[in-house]
């Protein structure tokens, strides 16, 4: 904060950001008051993933998970999916301790105070000392519950009870979310076994970014992991002819039209059998354009941390923990009526590519933190990023919805992340935060 | 196995267990507790040297040579790692669960393909590795020249300036005779971390 005159002049997020040239100050990848505030506006506002429906199917069963660096229960009771922090009221501590399972109630190991599936407050030993306690109530004293909503079988949650509803923070988004979560009649699961997580010594934009627009980078990054299943540079077919970035409030989708580009590189060819068997029902359902979107070159983020891949079928989160370090969560989703052995080829196919041991995953992480850590020197973060790439300009196509731009090679949805980045950050209140109004719907193939 | 850049393998014809052969290898592993009769003395010592041999090649890079060290129908496993609660009933090891690795002998290859490639810009410069490996036993199974054996290891990986990461763990291989040496026919790798604090498994266990 600097003085001018009797005037405190603070920087604005927007300062930290020109979205319509392209470039990002590298102060925003490693400054701790901006990550404060990142939890506070960003995180504590927005509506963050936090499971898939099919891991709390069962009355009591549960899983742990973060929104932002807070520590929350997922938990199903006879009434739905209820999310609530993991943290006792009483004195603080961590309530749950299992990544997942089946349970009755929560007790924390402090002093055994005992919370519903729902949060609620139900008994702690000695309670007399309570009853007899003036003013004391049991309802007062819950684990604090978020909003809970879901679109098509993933499961978001926020705090802010001011943020509009889900489909209006999704908006136009969710028709082409529709191209991987409702390809198939019958819904979609996460494959069993819990999420393969892993630290990475990164800002968590990094991630994100690279998910919401940056095909670019598998061009050059992945030639090595996509050698030895495709040939030497002739892994990653990328071009921009037929192929498209699109944004809706901040989330966005990189993706060309090959139905199983991305699909193609986990190099099995009874899985690329398949998905052609299903080409045609898909198309059916969807309509050509999304049925292409299904499996191909693609990625995506929904803002601002929760990100997949369509082909490989992999969702993850990209949890902050603090500005330096974030740690990826990710699961494999797969049509539920999708036979067996396929949704165990998808397994593999992910495992091998995308996840800690996968051979594509693999060349990512040090790119995110070197791109970190070298902010440390004073000169180098005082140069601004570019995110300027824009050969295909603003796409009028009026029969697609979103913000559109022709080319999967662009930096077009980066600067569309990062706008809705700063104007979040900037944001006093959830009022001051724009929401593009959904259409009817997309015209294309309708 | 060939890994030149202008002969590229076909990784189709590798050896690859089909999902049956998986799933019955994975059993086998969970089903190994070390309850059997120990090898013979005189058999142990080339055991610890196998393991020992093991280790240096893969210190060294010398992955073609480790590759031979493996059986065609290789199964080579490492589960993910959950916290659950002990009254938790479900199996902690289940081989249709994701996992971090769960390959065939080609998926191996595969791997190697991209170390061989030397397109995997973040091995160059090269990591360095460090294996231990200790307290070997080796126990006879129901077939003869097959052995059951469990140790433990620690694998530290340094590459750039701070780029550090000590992987300790444990291990269960079904080891085969062959000849005058092993060949490792089956291998569970149990990390204790359930979130990797670690960026990536760009390594061979």
């Amino acid at each position: 904060m600097e003085k001018n005159g009797d005037r405190a002049v603070t920087p604005t997020a927007a300062d930290w950001v020109d979205w319509e040239v392209g470039t990002v100050d590298r102060r925003i990848f490693w400054d701790q008051a901006i990550y404060e505030r990142e939890l506070e506006r960003v995180f504590a506002r927005s509506w963050l993933f936090v499971a898939h429906e099919s891991q709390v199917q069962a009355p009591g069963s549960f899983v742990t998970t973060y929104m932002g660096e807070d520590s929350v229960i997922v938990a199903r009771d006879d009434d739905g999916i209820a999310v609530f922090l993991n943290s006792c009221p009483h004195r603080g501590n961590r309530v749950c301790f299992a990544d997942s399972g089946q349970a009755r109630q929560f007790t924390c190991n402090y002093h055994g105070w005992t919370f519903g599936l729902d949060g609620a407050l139900k008994r702690m030993p000695k309670v007399g000392l309570y009853k007899s306690t003036p003013g004391f109530r049991m309802q007062d004293w819950g684990l604090k519950r978020a909003r809970v909503a879901d679109y098509k079988g993933l499961v978001f949650a926020t705090f802010a009870e001011e943020a509009p509803e889900l489909e209006d923070w999704l908006g136009d988004f969710r028709w082409y979310l529709d191209a991987v979560l409702d390809a198939e009649a019958g819904g979609t699961e996460f494959l069993p076994g819990g999420a393969t997580r892993s630290v990475m010594g990164c800002n968590w934009k990094f991630p994100a970014d690279n998910f919401v627009g940056d095909i670019y980078h598998a061009l050059w990054t992945h030639l090595g992991g996509a050698e030895p299943t495709l040939g030497r540079h002739g892994g990653v077919q990328v071009e921009n002819a037929g192929s498209y970035q699109v944004s809706v409030n901040g989330h966005g989708w990189e993706f060309n039209d090959s139905f199983l580009g991305n699909a193609a590189t986990m190099g099995d060819r009874d899985l690329l059998r398949y998905m052609r068997s299903r080409q045609e029902a898909i198309t059916a359902r969807l309509g050509k354009f999304r049925a292409d979107m299904w499996g191909s070159v693609a990625s995506a983020t929904i803002f601002p941390n929760f990100s997949f891949l369509p082909g490989y079928f992999t969702f993850r989160t990209f949890q902050p923990k603090g500005p330096l370090k974030t740690e990826i969560h990710a699961w494999t989703l797969v049509p539920k009526d999708m036979p067996d052995d396929i949704k165990d080829r998808f397994r593999r196919g992910s495992m091998r590519t995308f996840s800690p041991s996968g051979l594509l995953e693999m060349d990512d992480g040090e790119n995110w933190e070197h791109s970190t850590s070298a902010n440390a020197g004073w000169i180098t973060r005082h140069q601004r990023l570019c995110y300027a790439m824009a050969p295909g300009g603003d796409l009028e196509r009026n029969d697609l919805p979103g913000i559109v731009s022709a080319g999967q090679l662009s930096d077009a949805n980066q600067r569309l992340f990062y706008k809705r980045w700063a104007e979040m950050m900037d944001a006093e209140s959830w009022a001051d935060i724009p929401v593009a109004q959904p259409t009817a719907g997309a015209k294309v193939d309708a | 196995m060939s890994t030149s850049l202008d002969a590229k393998p076909n990784y189709l014809d590798y050896p690859r267990l089909s999902r049956e052969q998986a799933r019955a290898a994975a059993a086998q592993l969970i089903a190994m507790t070390g309850d059997g009769s120990p090898v013979h003395d005189a058999l142990l010592p080339r055991i610890q040297r196998f393991y020992l041999r093991e280790a240096r090649l893969l210190d060294e890079e010398r992955h073609e040579e480790w590759y031979a060290m493996l059986a065609d129908d290789l199964f080579y496993w490492m589960p993910l790692r959950e916290n659950r609660f002990r009254r938790d009933k479900r199996p902690e090891f289940d081989p249709d669960n994701m996992a971090l690795f769960d390959e065939s002998k080609a998926d191996i290859a595969v791997r190697i393909g991209r170390l061989a490639s030397r397109l995997a810009w973040t091995e160059d410069p090269p990591t360095r590795h460090v294996y231990l490996v200790t307290g070997i036993e080796a126990f006879e199974t129901a077939v003869v020249g097959e052995y059951e054996i469990h140790y433990a290891f620690v694998q530290y990986r340094n590459r750039s300036e701070h780029d550090a990461a000590m992987l300790c763990g444990r291990r269960r291989d079904l080891l085969r005779a062959t000849g005058d040496s092993f060949q490792v026919a089956r291998r569970m790798i149990l990390l204790p971390q359930s979130v990797l604090l670690t960026k990536n498994l760009s390594a061979f266990f």
